[in-house]
């Protein structure tokens, strides 16, 4: 994460981070597993077409300040609604993923007004026994890295330590990264279905689904599942290449989906 | 120092090539692989192998809980303690432990051991470890990010439910209890001493430290591997200002002794090598899931003990599968290399007495469980190792520490407890 440098804003008793790129029509992003990844190429792509995307850290991911008093899912849905009103993300369009997609679709369903649309990137939150959705954290940290982008090197701001940083910052580093990894079990363990099939009849803002075609989580297949199960699904594409955070496999393709997808 | 003999309860029969053709032991060990029959025979043969060695003169027994595991058929500890009860009535319990955050409520655990303090007459030693990522997160679904917070708090409960003198609500953040009342009440005051077992959190040793609990680190790769973690452990103890009394440290060895040396390395090598190579297969994969650890354990680059076993088995399963390895290539241990780097304490018992004399010395150590039964041992073989460590090694150590400090966290029984009282069937001539 060198060169990650977010503006913090006051939340509760800590800090969010928060990073902004471009300028021109607002954009919100919230990120998946692999935490917030800065000036990352799938931003920078967004801003190119005109946006100004704005990223805030969840509570516990890289950038933001441990989560306190976060014990269910309850909670991390008002702590991600102050979150989006802290940021200046409500009211806009919305690209959501992995486990930011499944707070936003839970935010969603609380305050339908949350979002004006939503782009879903491999949201957690569906669970078919037949298909169930893999365990990330039952691996390896080299085998994880596969399961979540289809090209392991893309998923290089969370996985590689920069070799420019100080012994001590480089140590700082990898507890970020393993805090971020904790924050993402503490929304996913230890099986990512609490309900939200009963609640998405509330999520009335369109959403655009997008799946990697490579996802070694989420199968490909619950696209077809979230498409049947939301009320206004308004687009569906599977992106080749791609494993499970698609957009750090194919910034530009994804990219080019949610600027399809707003016009 | 006190002896206590400790046993794992691992399954028997796993086949010789389980380390080849399994990924895990632990969580994922295949069903199949369990044969009913095995389990009776195992459980009963255990059972005798510990009433055995109380027989012998251990001054306790030891278990401990484990989930979906080959090497450890306990997942419930207490029933083990229960069925012991009663069968050894001159020796002490130490339950090492009861992985409290999987208990709902925790409270289950207060009511067992004081239950098991009332049936022992107060020889009960209660143990609470956290847990291992395989039994906690992985066999019993806890959440990593908040296992720990879950565990203190249980034990918090438990602590609070032993020593109240009246009814009392708990408010928890994972346990909300109205009316909180354990009875029966353990016997010993203020309740059985608390052991915590340890892999290498460096926040438990300050745990322990501050609260004055006995630290074991039930490592398996031997003393000389343990200093460092002990170490660091009484650093802290004196860095709160506190004395390191030996006996608020524990410690866990595998021991092999026989008449002689040779006898030692022809007796033990396939128990050994079966616990080792087969019993410790397990998948790294499961070893470190995200928020098991506390940040400052991250920070301080600590590596758990069944997180080093799991890291180098599978290390050892990915260069045979390499090299094309199958069963006894290389990529297994060597019953030399345990010997050698301290994992087995092996050899006659002049021998082994002085390495329990060094391990005890370095690490400071005043209570030591001792596998005197490990992997597939033979029960002969298991009363052999025991009774060999109970005569002639045993009372050479058992003065260790024992003039100078005070044991503050041994078990108080009665002074004159009950014991059996069967009667005969048709002896009823004692009716008024």
């Amino acid at each position: 994460m060198s060169g990650f440098a977010p503006t913090t804003l006051g939340f509760r008793t800590g800090h969010l981070g928060l990073v902004e790129v471009g300028s021109g029509e607002p954009v919100g992003y919230i990120h998946g597993m692999l935490g917030n990844p800065g000036e990352h190429a799938f931003l920078t792509a967004l801003a190119d077409s005109g946006h100004r995307v704005i990223a805030p850290s969840l509570p516990g991911f890289t950038g933001s300040s441990e989560p306190e008093g976060l014990r269910s899912l309850h909670d991390w849905v008002v702590a991600a609604s102050e979150m989006i009103d802290i940021a200046g993300l409500t009211g806009l369009p919305v690209v959501a993923s992995s486990v930011g997609a499944m707070v936003a679709l839970e935010l969603a369903a609380i305050r339908p007004e949350a979002f004006s649309s939503l782009v879903l990137i491999a949201p957690f939150g569906l669970w078919d026994p037949d298909e169930p959705v893999a365990d990330p954290f039952a691996t390896t940290l080299s085998v994880q890295r596969r399961m979540i982008t289809a090209d392991p090197t893309a998923s290089s701001s969370f996985f590689d330590d920069p070799s420019d940083l100080p012994a001590d910052v480089l140590v700082e580093h990898g507890v970020d990264r393993y805090l971020t990894r904790t924050a993402t079990a503490q929304l996913i363990w230890p099986i990512p279905e609490f309900g939200i099939t009963d609640r998405l009849h509330r999520v009335t803002a369109p959403v655009t689904l997008i799946h990697g075609a490579q996802d070694q989580i989420i199968p490909a297949s619950y696209l077809d599942r979230w498409a049947a199960a939301l009320p206004n699904v308004v687009g569906t594409h599977v992106v080749e290449g791609a494993g499970h955070q698609a957009e750090f496999d194919r910034p530009d393709d994804v990219a080019a989906l949610v600027v399809a997808a707003r016009s | 120092m006190k002896s206590i003999f400790f046993h794992l309860m691992p399954y028997p029969d796993l086949p010789d090539d389980f380390p080849e053709k399994h990924r895990s032991v632990w969580v994922e060990i295949d069903p199949e692989l369990y044969d009913p029959e095995v389990g009776h025979q195992t459980y009963n043969e255990y059972l005798d192998e510990l009433e055995f060695a109380a027989k012998c003169g251990f001054d306790a027994v030891g278990i401990n809980e484990h989930h979906s595991n080959g090497y450890g058929l306990m997942p419930s500890p207490n029933i083990i303690a229960a069925a012991l009860s009663r069968n050894v009535p001159d020796t002490n319990i130490v339950v090492l432990g009861d992985s409290v955050a999987l208990y709902n409520p925790p409270l289950r655990v207060a009511e067992e051991i004081a239950m098991l303090d009332a049936i022992t007459g107060g020889r009960m030693v209660a143990g609470f470890p956290v847990g291992s990522p395989m039994d906690t997160i992985f066999a019993y679904g806890q959440n990593p990010a908040t296992l720990r917070e879950r565990y203190h708090e249980g034990v918090d409960l438990i602590r609070q439910a032993w020593t109240s003198d009246e009814v009392f609500s708990f408010n928890g953040k994972y346990n909300k209890l109205r009316y909180v009342n354990v009875w029966p009440r353990p016997v010993q005051e203020p309740h059985p001493p608390i052991w915590i077992p340890g892999g290498g959190s460096v926040d438990t040793w300050d745990w322990c430290a501050q609260e004055d609990l006995v630290y074991c680190y039930l490592s398996y790769f031997g003393y000389k591997a343990g200093l460092k973690t002990m170490q660091g452990f009484w650093k802290k103890v004196q860095e709160f200002g506190k004395e390191t009394n030996p006996f608020q440290g524990g410690f866990a060895q595998f021991i092999a002794v026989a008449d002689t040396e040779a006898e030692a390395w022809d007796l033990y090598r396939e128990p050994a090598e079966y616990f080792f190579n087969t019993c410790l297969h397990v998948y790294a994969g499961y070893a470190d899931p995200p928020g098991y650890k506390t940040p400052n354990t991250v920070r301080a680059g600590v590596e758990g003990m069944v997180e080093r076993a799991a890291r180098e088995a599978t290390a050892r399963q990915e260069a045979g599968k390499a090299a094309g390895g199958g069963i006894g290539s290389k990529n297994r241990l060597t019953f030399e290399d345990m010997v050698e780097k301290g994992y087995i304490i092996l050899g006659d018992p002049t021998q082994v007495t002085e390495q329990v004399h060094e391990l005890a010395t370095s690490m400071n150590i005043g209570h030591l469980m001792v596998f005197s039964h490990f992997g597939n041992m033979s029960k002969d073989l298991v009363r052999y190792n025991t009774e060999m460590y109970a005569t002639k090694v045993m009372p050479e150590v058992s003065g260790l520490f024992e003039d100078e400090w005070e044991d503050k966290w041994w078990p108080q029984p009665m002074e004159a407890p009950v014991g059996r009282d069967v009667p005969e069937m048709g002896d009823a001539g004692a009716r008024q």
